[in-house]
Order: structure tokens, then sequence, then C-alpha cells
């Protein structure tokens, strides 16, 4: 059970200094001032930058606008990711605010999903919470919770409201005192060095004589460049929401802490810094 | 019931089986192989589709609480085309079934979209999509490519493969999984599965 309540609050309240500005190919009928925004970590970037949209809609005319996206460095920005997760994984080591940029044209649909509403975030995290509670709990208590239960997490994530979501959340974050934690850990590592965007697999979080595992357990099976060998410098980062915990922290409790409201535990390696 | 899952070791002998029939049968699936033992089948297809356009998807949230749903008949004109299919059959660990990914553009290589493929659904899907066409199919990633394919949810596979697969434990049978579930979940994204499979499996039956 998630008790530690500071942790989650720290988690579902970090934020991310951000500019956004409008790519320099659209066309304007005025300069674009750039626009600034707190963005939540836990959130999607689709699901809150209607202001951002409404910004810079003044200075454009309605028939050079289709779908909204956003870029980094060249990047296209997958708005199913948590918006921490594509910080984390892109932008670790960069200096604040965030510096993204903003188009209304060319929509990258070889990398990007489309999301023409808020109904698609809803679905794409639903589906999310679903897909963790398989590896959960068999899916037995999402499928014993009824529609308005899911409408809570949804409404609480959407809405930001911190209770509401974790009043209903507690029960995915249960599992029977005896097995000492979930089934499996609902988790996904990613790394920007390769084609394939992320790795999961199944991985308990106890082992089979009994001893949790931690989260260096895990990346040694799954990942085992992440960690440095005897004497040998640290190559990689492994950040979770903006930090790098130890890697002898108990697998079940990062998962039940410091997951992000589709419950999956969201792991980037990245490089470390060069300078 | 584990008899209803399948495991990836499983998953992998029973594309592998698929794969020599296709090859039997010159169908045309291929295994793309991923990074270690990982890797999907994959199927390239050009299919005459009609794209009912009387349709409307209303993706704008309502009051009810229903996310999205079909509304309005009015009088649209459905003519058929000529897409190219590209289904991928990749397995899924968390459910532990496989799970069919596909995209389909036109042949000037247009992308077709979610409301379109929606629109082009065998009709016995209709009737599910209509209730909520976000629980069915939707535009997700690609796990293997990181690539927008359109996916047909498997978080019910368990509840249709059981009934199957008790049957033919019950008859001491052997069921290809990966092929009995394409049979019923390929027809309704315009993937035909030609029942010479099932009859070249009954004749060639392993042990």
């Amino acid at each position: 059970m998630a008790d530690d309540k500071d942790v989650l609050r720290d988690v579902w309240y970090g934020r991310i200094p951000t500019c956004f500005t409008l790519n320099q190919d659209e066309v304007t009928e005025r300069e674009a001032e750039p626009y600034y925004l707190l963005l939540p970590r836990v959130s999607y970037l689709t699901l809150v930058t209607d202001k951002v949209k409404k910004h810079f809609l003044k200075v454009m005319k309605a028939e050079d606008v289709e779908e909204m996206w956003f870029e980094y460095e060249g990047t296209p920005l997958k708005w199913h990711y948590p918006i921490g997760v594509l910080f984390d994984l892109h932008a670790s080591n960069t200096i604040l605010p965030w510096s993204i940029t903003v188009h209304f044209k060319n929509f990258p649909d070889r990398d990007l999903l489309h999301c023409p509403s808020n109904s698609v975030i809803e679905a794409h995290f639903m589906s999310s919470i679903k897909e963790a509670d398989a590896l959960k709990h068999k899916s037995q208590v999402v499928n014993d919770m009824q529609k308005k239960d899911h409408k809570q997490l949804w409404m609480g994530l959407q809405n930001d409201k911190f209770d509401q979501f974790w009043a209903m959340n507690r029960k995915l974050m249960e599992y029977p005192t005896e097995e000492g934690g979930f089934r499996y850990i609902p988790f996904r590592i990613y790394q920007t060095m390769s084609d394939r965007p992320f790795i999961q697999k199944l991985f308990r979080p106890v082992s089979p004589e009994g001893s949790a595992h931690t989260l260096g357990d895990l990346l040694k099976e799954m990942y085992p460049a992440a960690i440095p060998n005897e004497g040998e410098q640290k190559r990689y980062q492994v950040v979770i929401h903006g930090i790098e915990p130890l890697l002898e922290t108990p697998l079940q409790w990062l998962s039940e802490h410091l997951s992000h409201p589709d419950n999956f535990l969201h792991i980037c390696v990245i490089p470390t810094p060069t300078d | 019931m584990s008899l209803c899952l399948l495991d990836e070791d499983s998953f992998r002998s029973s594309c592998k089986l698929l794969l020599q029939q296709s090859e039997e049968l010159r169908d045309s699936w291929t295994w793309e192989p991923g990074s270690s033992e990982e890797g999907y089948l994959k199927k390239i297809a050009l299919k005459s589709v009609v794209i009912d356009s009387s349709l409307k998807w209303n993706l704008i949230d309502d009051d009810e609480g229903e996310a999205a749903d079909v509304c309005g008949l009015s009088e649209g004109s459905s003519s058929s085309q000529v897409f190219q299919y590209e289904y991928h059959i990749v397995y899924s660990c968390s459910y532990r079934t496989p799970a069919l990914y596909f995209r389909a553009c036109t042949l000037e290589g247009r992308s077709l979209s979610l409301e379109e493929v929606w629109s082009s659904v065998h009709p016995n899907l209709r009737l599910r999509l209509k209730h909520c066409p976000l629980n069915t199919i939707t535009q997700q990633e690609h796990p293997l490519l990181g690539q927008p394919f359109f996916l047909l949810h498997p978080c019910r596979t368990q509840d249709f493969m059981r009934p199957v697969l008790q049957a033919a434990h019950q008859q001491n049978r052997s069921v290809n999984y990966v092929l009995t579930w394409l049979s019923v979940v390929g027809p309704l994204v315009g993937l035909d599965v030609p029942l010479h499979y099932s009859i070249s499996s009954s004749s060639t039956k392993p042990d």
C-alpha cells in the first residue's frame, strides 16, 4: 500500500517551467510572442496546452492552422508519454525553461499519434491503467471498478485533483501482504539511443528466494549497460521524475510511489553529460 | 486459467508453424526479427475496401460521460477504394496474448485516419465500435518500431480464446493459438485467413 503521502504529493505536483515558441515557418499576421507555462510532470502535453494553442491562434489565420504538435531540438514530442518522461529523456541536462517549439503544419504522421480530442488522451490513459493492472493483479482490480471509478481516475488527472485521483488509485496499489508485492511490476525503460521506444517485460518485485528486487536488479536484467562496472566511470544516468533514485531502492516501493498516474514506472536511461 | 495464456516461447513457436503453412499456401507472412529473441509476424496486402462515409464519428466529449460515439446517418457516398494494408502480429507480455497492429495507406501514400479505419471495419465489429470506439481500435505506438499503428485492443482476447482452447483441450486436439486467434480478429479489420490454414494444420498435425 502506498502510504508515504509526502512522496506521492511531491511526485504529483512536480512542474517544469516551459517556454513555448512558434515555429518560424508558420504563417502569422504579426509576430508571435513566446508563451510561458508550468507543465505538470505527470500530465500530457496535449491535455495542458489549450492556453498555448489559444495564444498562438491569435496571430494566425484559421486556414493556416492544422493539428498542433510539439518539437524539442528537432525531435517531435510524443504527447502520449507523460510530460516528465519527455523532459527527462530529451532535455534532462538543459537550461530551464525548457524550450519547446509549436507547430501547426506538416504533422509528422510517421512519428506521432494524432490527438484530435481529450477523449483520445483519456482512452490512452485508461488503456495504460488497464494494462498495468493486468500486470499487477491479472486485471482484477480494474475490472471490479465501476465506470464512474474509471472516470474518477481520469477526472483527477485532468483537473489536477490529487485527492480525487488517489482516493481511487490506492485500490490499484494494493496487494496481498503475504505476497510482498504486485504480481509483476508495470515498468518501461526508455532510452534515446535506439529505434526501439522502450523496454517492457515481465519482472517480479520479489525474487524466488523471497528477497525484494531492487531498481539495480531490474536494470541488471533489462539494461545491464546502465549499471557501471566496479571502478568504471558512470556512463548513464537512471532518472525517474527528474531524480536518480539509489539502485538499492526496492522496486515495489518505487512502483507504488514513483509510478505515473497511468500506473507505470517510467525509467529514463540517458548518457551522463560530459562537461 | 493458465490454459488461455500464451507465453512468449509458445508465441514464437506458434508463429513459426504459421509461417511454414504460409509458405506452403503461398501466403505472404514474414518474420521480422527485433533485438535478441523478439520479433513479429508481418504481412502486406492490397485490399479493396468500402469506407462508409455516411458514418460520422463524434470524438468530442459530451456530458453523458460517453467519450465518443457514432451519430447521424447522413446521405454519404460509399465507394470502394484500393488500400495497402500492413499487418503486424506482436506479442503483448502484459496480456500474454498476441496483438494485431496494422496501418493502411492509399496507393498514393496517404495514411488512413482513425475515423476512416472505424468506418471500414467488418459490420460485426461496428456494433461494438458504436458503443465504445476508443476501447476497440485506437492509434497506438508500435512497441518495437515506435511508429503510429492502429491496434485492435487485446484486453478481451482471453475471453474469446478460452472456450476454443478448453474445447480443444477436452478433445485432445492441438491448437495453434496464433492462427486460431488470427482467424477471429483478422477478418474484423480486413485480414482474411484462408480456410486452407486449418485444413493443412489438421493434416500435418504435430505429434
